[in-house]
């Protein structure tokens, strides 16, 4: 799972709702995969993310999108590593309001609750 | 209600999908050509979902955006991810994304799993609820309308066909797992090699005589026929390209099989209505296997029931270790049906386990030895002076490893007019921007309208 991946999901357990965002991310192995780097496609990237979660989940990132950093190369490669070249393999992610756990394995979140735990 | 419609997914949706994943090839996941570019037409740094991802054959059609594959069945999830992709498992109907922050998202083949209609607007809504404003969704289900073959009703119980096994490709030299061929599957008679691309999957034809709603699609779809598969082809390692001569002339040996079973495919079995339930059962779409029984001779490798799987895959006699028989199948599909009413409003659950009743895997194991006769042909890849003209018979010497009942999947397929009312009537984030059929599927793409939520 690439930490771009996790900056999307959140949790649906029953009452959650916006509170479910963003999942907190225990990761017990990771790999980097390396990924061909393309600027202009990170660059487009960095107004979608959603930062404070972004730094819950990773170290060493940016606080957040500096100036004129569509043309920053270092910035970008930065991102581009944080982004989309780390994977986490093996941990969970935990949802903040309910503390329900999901796991990660082989790369695959899985996000399926049981029926009691689903919004209606 | 809500419950037993699940009940019925996990048995005749996910149940299946997880038993059969292992025999899922890249082959017979054809990816439509129309949904291939709606993917490159997105802007590039897109955040795109296709949920119901399966093996993952959208995630990589564009490579400038980024592409998330989600799946309720596991084992399919693993086999994408297994390529390269990102994907991840998880629920349609409570999507893990947190509100407005995906572009695009691809739902091919999904909805119609779906057992009520509340659930598939609820598929739908949650679709609308992760898009942003502007973002577009583009669905596509089977049509209940088809050319080659006959619902009955349409809620249905497709038999899966297990000719629809990887191991052809297994023992392929290629190292590494190549793209599927861009070709898309059709569920039309077969036609003749296109004189464009001198493929034979190529529907150019086919696409001037589509019906559709939309005027955009006969045009789009004709001009990007045969464009699309020679670009699929550098993209994605085209399939025809690796497999060249033998790849066209094992499809050529399709058409023969197609054609001398029209006759058979257009005599399917229509299926009785036992007393009480008369308006309001689930129809089991006869499989080919189906008719078997009226002759021996029939070649078994014709699949005209699946659209979003390709009709053949043809294996040599060496390789195949078929231990099936159909005349299980046959005796199951033809037989009986599955009992379930559909009551007032569009929904065709009513009770608790009713759709078990039907299919009682007991009862199939007997069946006479003269319908196990199972036909197949050679694999035009396999032997070098291939002669598409050759049958083998089998004998059903094997016992029934698998259960039948099992590999029923349920489909509501959908008539004329009735997604796009489903979501002009109940989904009012979303303003459909165009519709219309592609290869027996009924096709959508709607965008998020603003200032929703």
């Amino acid at each position: 799972m690439k930490l771009l991946t996790h900056n999307l999901l959140s949790s649906h357990v029953r009452g959650v709702g916006p509170r479910g965002f963003p999942l907190r991310l225990q990761a017990t192995e990771v790999r980097i995969n390396p990924v061909e780097f393309n600027p202009d496609f990170v660059a487009r990237m960095i107004p979608k993310v959603e930062w404070a979660a972004l730094l819950e989940a990773a170290d060493t990132v940016p606080k957040g999108p500096i100036e004129g950093y569509e043309h920053d190369e270092k910035f970008l490669r930065q991102m581009h590593h944080v982004l989309l070249e780390v994977d986490v393999l093996e941990g969970t992610l935990q949802c903040p309001e309910s503390g329900r756990l999901f796991p990660i394995s082989r790369g695959i979140p899985n996000m399926l609750l049981s029926d009691e735990e689903t919004e209606t | 209600m809500d419950h037993e419609a699940a009940q019925l997914e996990k048995q005749h949706v996910h149940d299946v999908y997880e038993s059969t994943a292992p025999y899922f090839s890249d082959l017979q996941s054809k990816a439509w050509p129309r949904v291939r570019q709606f993917l490159q037409e997105q802007k590039p740094g897109s955040l795109i979902a296709d949920i119901g991802c399966g093996t993952g054959k959208y995630l990589k059609v564009n490579s400038q955006v980024y592409t998330l594959g989600c799946d309720y069945c596991g084992p399919l999830v693993e086999i994408a991810r297994s390529r390269g992709c990102e994907v991840m498992v998880c629920d349609n109907l409570q999507l893990p994304f947190r509100d407005q922050g995906l572009d695009a998202i691809i739902s091919i083949g999904v909805i119609h799993h779906f057992s009520t209609k509340q659930r598939r607007i609820r598929a739908i809504k949650e679709m609308a609820r992760v898009l942003v404003p502007g973002g577009q969704l583009m669905i596509y289900v089977w049509a209940m309308e088809q050319k080659n073959r006959h619902f009955e009703k349409q809620d249905v119980l497709v038999p899966w066909n297990r000719a629809l096994c990887s191991r052809l490709f297994a023992d392929s030299s290629q190292p590494g797992r190549k793209q599927p061929c861009a070709h898309s599957e059709r569920s039309h008679p077969y036609h003749p090699p296109c004189s464009v691309c001198s493929c034979s999957v190529c529907f150019q034809e086919q696409c001037h005589s589509q019906r559709s709603h939309s005027l955009d699609y006969e045009p789009l779809m004709a001009r990007m026929c045969c464009a699309d598969i020679s670009k699929g082809g550098e993209e994605e390692n085209g399939f025809s390209n690796t497999l060249g001569k033998s790849f066209r002339s094992w499809f050529f040996s399709r058409s023969l099989d197609e054609s001398t079973l029209r006759k058979q495919i257009e005599r399917v079995r229509p299926l009785k209505n036992t007393d009480g339930w008369a308006h309001s059962t689930i129809s089991i779409q006869p499989s080919p296997h189906a008719s078997l029984d009226s002759g021996p001779q029939e070649p078994f490798s014709t699949r005209e029931q699946n659209l979003d799987e390709d009709v053949f895959v043809e294996m040599s006699q060496k390789q195949l270790e078929w231990p099936r028989a159909p005349a299980t199948m046959k005796h199951l599909c033809g037989d009986q049906q599955g009992e379930v009413r559909r009551n007032g409003d569009g929904n065709f659950l009513e009770g608790a386990n009713t759709s078990e009743n039907g299919m009682n895997a007991g009862d199939v194991e007997e069946g006479p030895p003269s319908a196990g006769r199972i036909l197949r042909r050679i694999s035009a890849l396999d032997s070098t002076d291939s002669n598409p003209e050759e049958t083998i018979s089998v004998e059903d010497q094997q016992p029934n490893v698998l259960d039948s009942r099992a590999f029923m999947r349920y489909y509501h397929v959908f008539r004329e007019g009735e997604l796009y009312g489903l979501l002009k009537e109940h989904v009012a984030e979303l303003h459909v921007l165009s519709s219309g059929n592609d290869h027996g599927n009924w096709c959508i793409i709607a965008e998020k309208k603003d200032n929703c939520d």
